[in-house]
């Protein structure tokens, strides 16, 4: 018997098996050492047996011809066990915790991401077969979101270590996370000010490109925390000071300029020629040439640079704790000293969410500013 | 030709503009960071559990007596917590008397391995280099130490690092979960080795890279790749809850490291005050207490600051 979707069967296949014997939660007597692995057997109860079920539901669901009313089966299914996996982990965590010794410690397992991840990915390709539009993924995104937001205020994930990471340090988080956006909105406005009209001049004078891109690439490849390193000495000796923000943002500024440049240049230059002589010929000045023609048509080129220069530099602020720069690598470094991987989680994960986020913000922007054009 | 000339006049201003802004914006940046009310002083500490705990009780103590604080804990390593102290970005932090012996680039100096010479030596050389005044330090000495898994440490009856030594030359097993740094600096394992006369051959050295005493002593405890004896700091938390064994150093052969608060001069001329405010709670910081402390930070997971106020409190330093 063929499968009808071979996606859906790997995905609930792997899901099935870590529902078996993978390690779920890890729960330890306190924060130093290793934790003993609790499998969905071990915990047992009418949850984790419907997880179970429900991943086995998926894997018949891949062989069924049901035409479309099967995806939709198969989206609101694995939405659902999505959310009792969180609902789960989440109450086992808090009834570990209220039995255990005051320093109890449960952390997410290796199988809840596997998990995870094959459920999350029943979703994409559920949506992608649905053929759904923006909308219908952001109202499906925003039910996992909210699914989750409930949870967490019913204080299901309180007994996580994360979230007790969190508790300890609720202030801290916050101005931390200020500061992490503050440090990128600088560095990427700054190194749009400074990229573009560089940009332009490379695709003007393209027999300068080579010597411009050079010392670009040089900078690329200084590692971030080799970079945050040497500005310490030369700002220090003009009194700006070489810790904290300021020599952050340059190295992010610098780190920032290669993509930038790089993406106007190849937005200019990629301009049909055709159309810039129709437009002289229409006795349009070069100023109204570039921004009416070259500047619009060059906008998605340029977007795609943004993208990638804001993604980057949202993860190289992490480094920028090392200078005292603050932000949400504080936690990871912290973490990293004290042999605390949740604390290094509670840095790192909202620096992946913070990323995505951001990434999935500008495509819409480009999406938008190419429609509007058309 | 004339609106040639103008297109270009206005391409040139608008570079002009773009430039202005941008200067705009960065002088603007650096206005913005060092703009401290006067009379506030900047408490910063290292980012590490006993740099939070330390800090976070000088920011207590100062706030209760009515003193402005900015608070900059957890800064940097210490390389960045020293260069923004020269730079007068920050007005307290603890500090070790025994990272006088890097600072002062006189690591062969004997006065390190003594408490008192070395707080003297440290407190003169940075008063009379850099204006920075040590204030009095605590009893506890967190030095580079070594720490055995406690099965090894009573089957061989080991507490000190004299044991050790009787224990590796017999040729037991010993396998040292280190970083590269304690393997290389003269002050560390090389001093261990040469007071008590043993010697680790490569082999029985785990090097862990980018190591910190929280990797290593977790190493030991977990047993991996058969390690049993780990890179230790004397005031880490970790030991008791791990099960470890602190060797003790009974011939001094470790650079003296009594936390201390260092201010800069100026700042301590405006609030003469904070010596006496910090100087009882120092003074009462053992070894056993700021293992305890540290414990609970590390262990079990407390917030620093709630730590250090339960602390205080207990001990009457704060009401």
């Amino acid at each position: 018997m063929m499968p009808r979707n071979r996606v859906l069967l790997v995905l609930s296949l792997c899901a099935l098996a870590m529902c078996d014997f993978s390690t779920i939660l890890t729960i330890a007597p306190n924060r130093l050492v290793a934790g003993q692995p609790v499998t969905f057997w071990q915990m047992g109860g009418g949850i984790s047996s419907a997880i179970g079920a429900g991943c086995l539901v998926l894997l018949v669901l891949s062989f069924v011809p049901l035409a479309r009313y099967a995806e939709y089966i198969v989206l609101i299914l694995a939405l659902a066990v999505l959310l009792l996996l969180l609902i789960e982990v989440g109450a086992r965590a808090t009834v570990s915790v209220i039995f255990g010794p005051h320093g109890t410690r449960v952390s997410l397992g290796w199988g809840f991401w596997a998990i995870g991840f094959c459920l999350a990915m029943a979703i994409v390709d559920a949506l992608q077969r649905l053929k759904a539009g923006t909308l219908a993924r952001l109202v499906v995104f925003a039910v996992v979101i909210a699914g989750a937001a409930i949870i967490a205020f019913e204080g299901l994930f309180d007994g996580l270590s994360i979230a007790r990471e969190y508790a300890a340090r609720r202030d801290e988080f916050d101005a931390a996370l200020g500061q992490h956006c503050v440090l990128v909105a600088i560095a990427v406005l700054l190194a749009v000010i400074i990229g573009a009209p560089l940009g332009l001049y490379v695709a003007r004078q393209p027999q300068r490109s080579a010597g411009i891109f050079g010392v670009l690439n040089l900078l690329q490849t200084i590692p971030s925390v080799a970079l945050f390193g040497i500005l310490i000495a030369p700002l220090s000796a003009l009194g700006i000071g070489g810790i904290g923000a300021v020599p952050a943002i340059i190295a992010l500024v610098l780190y920032s300029l290669l993509p930038v440049v790089r993406n106007t240049e190849a937005g200019i230059a990629g301009v049909d020629r055709g159309v810039v002589d129709a437009a002289r010929g229409m006795g349009l000045t070069p100023a109204q040439i570039l921004w009416r023609i070259e500047l619009p048509l060059g906008m998605p080129v340029f977007f795609a640079g943004l993208r990638i220069v804001t993604v980057q530099a949202i993860g190289l602020t992490v480094v920028a704790a090392l200078i005292g720069a603050g932000g949400l690598g504080s936690f990871v470094f912290q973490g990293i000293g004290q042999y605390a991987t949740d604390l290094v989680l509670l840095g790192a994960l909202p620096t992946i969410a913070l990323a995505l986020a951001a990434d999935f913000i500008l495509a819409l922007l480009a999406g938008f500013f190419a429609r509007s054009r058309s | 030709m004339s609106r040639r000339l103008g297109a270009e006049t206005l391409s040139i201003r608008a570079r002009r503009a773009a430039l202005a802004l941008a200067l705009a914006f960065l002088l603007s940046l650096t206005a913005a960071l060092p703009c401290v009310a006067a009379g506030t002083v900047v408490v910063a500490s290292k980012i590490d559990t006993e740099g939070a705990l330390l800090g976070n009780m000088m920011v207590l103590l100062l706030r209760a007596h009515g003193i402005a604080v900015d608070n900059r804990l957890q800064l940097g390593p210490t390389q960045i917590v020293r260069q923004a102290m020269l730079a007068g970005q920050i007005d307290l932090y603890p500090e070790y008397t025994g990272d006088g012996a890097i600072f002062f680039a006189r690591e062969s100096d004997p006065a390190w391995h003594d408490a008192a010479r070395a707080y003297a030596l440290v407190k003169q050389l940075d008063h009379d280099t850099n204006n920075i005044v040590w204030l009095t330090a605590a009893p506890a000495d967190n030095a580079w130490a070594i720490a055995v898994r406690r099965d090894l440490a009573q089957t061989q009856k080991l507490t000190s690092l004299a044991d050790f030594a009787r224990h590796a030359n017999a040729g037991g097993t010993v396998e040292l979960a280190v970083s590269a740094e304690f393997v290389d600096s003269p002050g560390a394992l090389p001093a261990f080795e040469k007071a008590y006369g043993f010697k680790l051959a490569r082999s029985q050295l785990l090097t862990l890279i980018g190591g910190n005493t929280a990797a290593t002593e977790r190493a030991a405890a977990e047993g991996i790749s058969g390690v049993n004896a780990a890179m230790a700091y004397t005031t880490d938390g970790a030991l008791a809850v791990l099960q470890l064994q602190l060797l003790a150093d009974d011939k001094h052969a470790q650079t003296v490291y009594q936390p201390a608060p260092v201010i800069r001069g100026a700042v301590l001329a405006q609030h003469p005050e904070i010596q006496g405010i910090l100087e009882p709670v120092f003074r009462s910081l053992t070894l056993e207490r700021l293992q305890q402390l540290n414990a609970r930070i590390a262990a079990d997971g407390d917030a620093p600051a709630a730590v250090a106020s339960e602390y205080l409190r207990a001990n009457g330093f704060l009401r």
